[in-house]
């Protein structure tokens, strides 16, 4: 790229280097619009962060809250919500990844091998639908279902003789209506990502197992799920990368005092702790925790996938 | 010869198995949704269960409670406010994302990787709901509706997307118009955007729904009535059972109080089901795209 014109220069790198900057001069113009976003939106609240360490009043601010060491994360080990939250947060997680990956592998298969157009198309558009829906609209749905008076799970129970059951505050039915909901929302969304692993399946695979005399049943054991099993790995570590973040809209929208036990997760105790009750230091403290924590394991997961694929996620 | 029928009775009830799970798929997906539909049309002086709610002949239904809702000023103004922060969060989220996107894709760019850099660090570690929250009220945004849309204008992912789309197009385009003179901004501006479209469609509605649908901001950081979103609305209306401060009986005249919670989810959702059709077909590029190493 520099021979010849660089031989008089007495520095041809960081001469060729300034003129690539200087080309790209208008770049870093319209960057730096985002460039200074970043800095206030994403920068300063890592710079906020400290508060978990301070004894945060409002009045002194940030940097002149008096420092207080770790006691806001050893308030919140040593409180007896701790392994409350810690429990029902990585119960949700779990519980989701182990009815929506398995729903969302089943609905991928059965998409791409189903023969009659119009019903893969009516099922692909329905199926990612909900997706967009908001927990707020999804609540109008569920109550639509589980409501002791309007619903129609309850009407069918009435017409079988039975009691109306108040589904969305008992605490038995509150984890399959968190689990559920959110099967039902998200499998189609999931299942797009295994449906394009799909689409590059080399079809000379299926031409040669058809010659061979395999059954359909074959094909989907022995080619298109080993065809898939890489992205199945990549999606259980990439959810295992984001355990703690057990969904706050949804848990938020749905709950209610009578289910908290079951119910609160870190998200929801960090907003009734922080914003309704004013504990700024402790809510920063477990959120820094979750940050923390997260962080390592999105770069565990991470080096899990690139070991396991050859290739990262950044 | 017996072996081969056989196998062809194997397929067959291999797809009636495929064939039926996809039906049973979809009718557990449509049945929640039709019995909401029908709860919201259902008339103030209907007889009997939900299930035969469900099936109540379209020319029985009522549409009282639409036109209690699209005539009641706290939900027009709702929907006004829910239009505007759609509107300005969108533009927002473009003008700080294809910046970035654009710059990011420009691979000789010296410093692209400490950019990238720079946009990784807040992806991988978030500090949390409090700090966010002194930022944005710090920065005077209480009781704006910015403050929906700011903190969340620039999503990474989008921005891969965006960026992944830019590296596609074709180099010699760039090239040609560079020899002649161009500055990167008016390759960006004359010859980059306008190939653009669909993905500046397709990120704009991602940005959007996502506004749209938005009610923690909202809850966060808006106290003002007049100033109160869609989802915010909704989220009084849903949880007042029977008739509180947030929905008098006489401003929603005649629809019994289920059929206003089922319709006013619909007629919020509404903005959405018009933009699905256009971003479904994107649906599997994106997550393609998206899953290229930067």
């Amino acid at each position: 790229m520099m021979e010849g014109q660089s031989v008089l220069l007495r520095n041809p790198a960081s001469h060729a280097l300034w003129r690539r900057i200087i080309r790209h001069r208008s770049v870093y113009l319209v960057a730096s619009i985002s460039f200074i976003y970043f800095i206030i939106f994403k920068y300063i609240p890592i710079w906020n962060a400290q508060i978990a360490f301070r004894d945060f009043q409002a009045l002194k601010g940030v940097t002149g809250s008096p420092w207080v060491g770790l006691k806001n994360f050893s308030d919140f080990v040593n409180s007896y919500y701790f392994w409350e939250l810690i429990r029902n947060t990585v119960f949700y997680s779990v519980g989701k990844m182990a009815f929506s990956i398995p729903a969302a592998v089943f609905l991928a298969v059965a998409l791409y091998e189903c023969r009659i157009y119009g019903l893969r198309k009516t099922v692909q558009t329905m199926a990612y639908l909900p997706h967009f829906l908001s927990w707020v609209i999804m609540y109008a749905i569920l109550l639509a279902i589980l409501s002791p008076s309007n619903g129609i799970l309850n009407d069918i129970i009435k017409a079988f003789g039975g009691e109306p059951v108040s589904f969305m505050t008992d605490t038995k039915y509150f984890p399959w209506i968190v689990i559920l909901s959110d099967t039902w929302k998200e499998t189609g969304w999931s299942a797009i990502i295994f449906l394009a692993a799909l689409m590059g399946i080399d079809p000379s695979l299926f031409e040669a197992a058809s010659v061979e005399g395999a059954s359909a049943w074959q094909r989907v054991r022995y080619i298109t799920l080993p065809a898939i099993k890489p992205v199945i790995v990549v999606v259980l570590l990439l959810r295992l990368g984001t355990v703690l973040d057990a969904g706050f809209n949804q848990i938020f929208m749905l709950y209610s005092l009578p289910v908290y036990s079951v119910a609160d997760i870190i998200d929801t105790w960090i907003y009734r702790q922080g914003i309704l009750e004013f504990r700024f230091g402790l809510a920063t403290a477990v959120g820094l925790f979750k940050g923390v924590f997260g962080l390592l394991l999105i770069v565990v997961s991470n080096k899990l996938i690139k070991r396991y694929t050859g290739n990262g996620l950044y | 010869m017996a072996g081969t029928i056989r196998l062809t009775k194997s397929d067959k009830f291999f797809h009636f198995f495929i064939d039926a799970g996809l039906v049973l798929i979809l009718a557990v997906l449509i049945v929640p949704i039709w019995s909401t539909l029908t709860l919201s049309f259902r008339p103030n002086d209907f007889i009997g269960s939900a299930l035969d709610g469900m099936f109540l002949a379209p020319w029985k239904w009522s549409t009282a409670a639409y036109r209690a809702l699209l005539g009641h000023r706290s939900f027009l103004s709702a929907a006004g406010n829910s239009f505007r922060i759609f509107f300005e969060g969108v533009a927002t989220a473009l003008f700080f994302t294809v910046p970035l996107a654009y710059a990011l894709s420009i691979k000789t760019l010296p410093g692209r990787k400490l950019l990238y850099g720079i946009v990784l660090v807040p992806y991988l570690f978030n500090p949390g709901l409090v700090p966010n929250y002194l930022l944005v009220t710090k920065l005077g945004l209480s009781n704006t509706l910015a403050a929906v849309f700011l903190p969340g204008a620039v999503s990474v992912y989008n921005t891969l997307i965006m960026k992944s789309f830019f590296e596609e197009l074709p180099e010699e385009l760039k090239e040609s118009a560079r020899i002649d003179g161009a500055s990167e901004l008016t390759v960006l501006l004359r010859i980059i955007l306008p190939l653009s479209k669909p993905i500046l469609l397709t990120i704009g509605l991602y940005y959007g729904v996502h506004f749209w649908n938005d009610f923690f901001n909202a809850m966060l950081y808006i106290n003002d009535p007049k100033l109160q979103p869609l989802p915010i609305l909704l989220r009084n209306i849903l949880l007042s059972s029977g008739m509180n401060e947030y929905v008098e009986a006489s401003a929603f005249g005649e629809a019994p109080i289920y059929a206003i919670k089922a319709a006013s989810v619909f007629l919020a959702a509404i903005p959405m089901l018009v933009a699905y059709p256009f971003i479904q077909k994107y649906f599997v590029k994106g997550t393609m795209l998206g899953s290229i190493k930067g």
